[in-house]
């Protein structure tokens, strides 16, 4: 990396190269057309969102209705122990059957969504605002500034995720707001460079010579004229960043170090809870119905934001 | 070249400075070290102790506690301000002292050392996986881009990126080695096939979603070296169509695949963690959230220091490699 954030051409190159590497989403307004053969890139399908983005859109609405108001609605107490046999099969009563302790695991798997969503969430929107302030004022200030967020973006991505999110985890009591922020932390460095990336672009167009020009105060431009612009790449990005946030709390909650709890049910314990080897040969529906209603949640969270991304035309380079 | 690589190196070094402070005051701030050390007797108020009435019985051990606590202190060198300690630290683990476990006494060098083979074992298959799986897919998908196959293929990496590795494990655990029997479901070492034989499993979930990402970059950078002039000049030469695949177009359509090997060691690294627990393969990953549960300190922070340098230098060194693969990048 070059830290002075000069457009040198050694330093151009070689922001380029970070910004692959640590699988940032690069802006790039397709100046050669449609990438060749690339399903999905041209401009028609681009230009419309299609019946599965709807459709991924419709579980997620449904999945984040139950999330919020799943006390209110008709399901068994997802902690009363023996509610049946243990390890039944999926029966009209308990439509995934039931764990271990004779728990409901369709109830569950309905409770487990909260605490996926609600980390997802607040993770995305703690990196989008932290990370994103950052990324503005390093990508318009430039200078020392610049060099200073830069490099404390490069050591936040030179831990690998997981392992920093258990240096955090394994210091502090396990609550929902540590998990959450920790995650939250997790964004900030990826969603920064995003948002220092597109406000270097802006920085550099008319409109915001013309705002300096009148006289406009660097509060204003950031505010009136680059935050909007910048925004756009970082909200299509919003889903996608989710979908990561989702996956490593359940990855956290499957290593045992989610926030702890009986209460707190998370998919990650619940499909650590039936994947020992007795519980996999003999009862299969606990581990698997919470799996696959998380593979559809964040198959659903990358399909939408996948097409919205193209959408907006924010082009991700490596997945 | 050479002022490239001391710039390199100067941020190498700054990088492994700031990680390693990072770490480590980390652990310092955010629980309370004397804590970790000597448990509930860190909760003592010695100041009192020391200036209370000497008669009172039930203070002797109060008063012995003290004196453990206040050797603790010494020993740890807690009595120093973090940055003189942070110093003293990295002195040790430089010389190779990563210090003892809380838990059972052994020095943490003979842990890490006895654990770290398996994961190498581990993340080496799983890069062999992948990339064996990764560069036929992309190259097929690729040769006949936009047709059945491909179509077909797209949707499979996609979907293969949004499962969770270790929802990947147990899925891949259930039908391979309990509903079809193929693979052992716990890990061996009794003989060297044996032990290669039970990492298969582990080695498929950490390489299937990886397999799928360099698939995706490597079809799209081959689809557009495809249509560059030198490859139309072997067609009109005649060679026959696999030979210009592999000989001539694969090559510089590695790029993408390379930049991403060094981001995606550090996914991996992570995902070895998940792994390793699924799995019950005794290597650093599972060791680490062991000692993490136990809070024991030590061998927390060496793991961790020592995952994150490691993941540091792959990244110098992915760098160094990819200016020498592209001489642009390194331009004057």
């Amino acid at each position: 990396m070059n830290p002075d954030g000069r457009p040198s051409r050694r330093g151009r190159a070689s922001r380029q190269r970070l910004l692959r590497r640590f699988r940032v989403f690069r802006l790039v307004r397709s100046s050669k057309g449609p990438e060749p053969g690339g399903p999905g890139e041209d401009e028609a399908v681009r230009r419309r969102l299609g019946v599965g983005f709807w459709l991924a859109v419709i579980w997620l609405v449904v999945m984040a209705f139950i999330a919020l108001f799943a006390p209110m609605l008709p399901f068994a107490d997802p902690t009363k122990v023996g509610y049946s046999g243990p390890r039944e099969p999926p029966s009209a009563g308990a439509w995934f059957g039931t764990d271990a302790l004779g728990r409901d695991v369709f109830s569950r798997t309905m409770y487990g969504a909260r605490i996926s969503l609600a980390v997802g969430g607040f993770a995305i929107v703690f990196g989008m605002v932290v990370g994103g302030a950052l990324g503005i004022l390093a990508g318009y200030f430039r200078g020392r500034l610049d060099q200073a967020v830069g490099f404390a973006f490069f050591v936040l991505l030179s831990f690998p995720a997981l392992v920093l999110a258990i240096l955090i985890t394994a210091t502090l009591e396990r609550s929902l707001l540590v998990v959450s922020l920790t995650i939250g932390i997790l964004a900030v460095a990826p969603v920064g460079l995003l948002a220092r990336a597109s406000t270097l672009v802006y920085a550099e167009r008319e409109f915001v010579a013309a705002a300096r020009v009148l006289g406009a105060r660097n509060g204003r431009i950031i505010v009136r004229e680059l935050l909007p612009n910048v925004v756009i790449p970082m909200g299509a990005l919003t889903l996608l960043g989710m979908a990561v946030a989702v996956v490593a709390e359940g990855s956290l909650a499957f290593l045992g170090l989610s926030v702890a709890g009986d209460e707190a049910i998370s998919w990650g314990k619940m499909i650590v809870d039936g994947a020992g080897l007795r519980d996999l040969q003999n009862a299969t529906h606990v581990a698997m119905f919470p799996v696959a209603v998380m593979f559809v949640t964040v198959l659903a969270l990358n399909f939408a934001g996948d097409r919205i991304r193209q959408y907006f035309d924010v082009k991700e380079l490596a997945f | 070249m050479a002022r490239f690589l001391i710039r390199r190196l100067v941020l190498l070094v700054a990088v492994l400075f700031a990680v390693t402070f990072l770490g480590f005051s980390a652990m310092n701030f955010l629980g309370d070290p004397l804590f970790n050390v000597v448990g509930l007797m860190a909760e003592l108020d010695c100041e009192a102790i020391e200036a209370g009435s000497a008669e009172d019985p039930s203070l002797d051990r109060a008063r012995s506690d003290c004196e453990t606590v206040a050797e603790a202190r010494a020993t740890y060198h807690l009595d120093r301000p973090v940055p003189v300690r942070y110093l003293l630290w990295v002195g040790d683990m430089v010389t190779g002292d990563f210090g003892t476990s809380f838990q059972n006494d052994q020095p943490v060098a003979e842990i890490i050392r006895e654990k770290l083979p398996e994961t190498l074992i581990l993340l080496v298959m799983a890069q062999i996986v992948s990339l064996g799986v990764a560069i036929p897919w992309g190259v097929v998908a690729a040769y006949r881009a936009n047709r059945a196959f491909d179509r077909g293929s797209t949707v499979a990496s996609f979907g293969l990126l949004s499962v969770p590795n270790f929802a990947l494990g147990v899925v891949l655990l259930y039908l391979l080695s309990l509903r079809w029997q193929i693979f052992p479901s716990a890990y061996e070492s009794d003989s060297v096939v044996g032990l290669v034989f039970s990492m298969v499993l582990p080695a498929l979930t950490l390489g299937l979603p990886l397999a799928a990402s360099y698939q995706r970059l490597l079809r799209t950078d081959l689809i557009t070296t495809l249509q560059e002039d030198f490859v139309h000049m072997a067609r009109a030469k005649g060679l026959p169509p696999m030979r210009i695949m592999f000989r001539h177009a694969l090559r510089p359509s590695l790029f993408s695949v390379v930049t991403v090997f060094g981001v995606s060691t550090g996914a991996m690294i992570g995902g070895s963690l998940v792994v390793e627990q699924i799995f019950g393969i005794p290597g650093i990953g599972r060791e680490i959230v062991t000692a993490v549960v136990r809070d024991d300190f030590p061998v927390v922070l060496a793991i961790v220091m020592l995952v994150a340098c490691t993941f540091v230098i792959i990244n110098f060194m992915v760098d160094l490699f990819y200016s020498w693969l592209d001489p642009r990048v390194r331009a004057r």
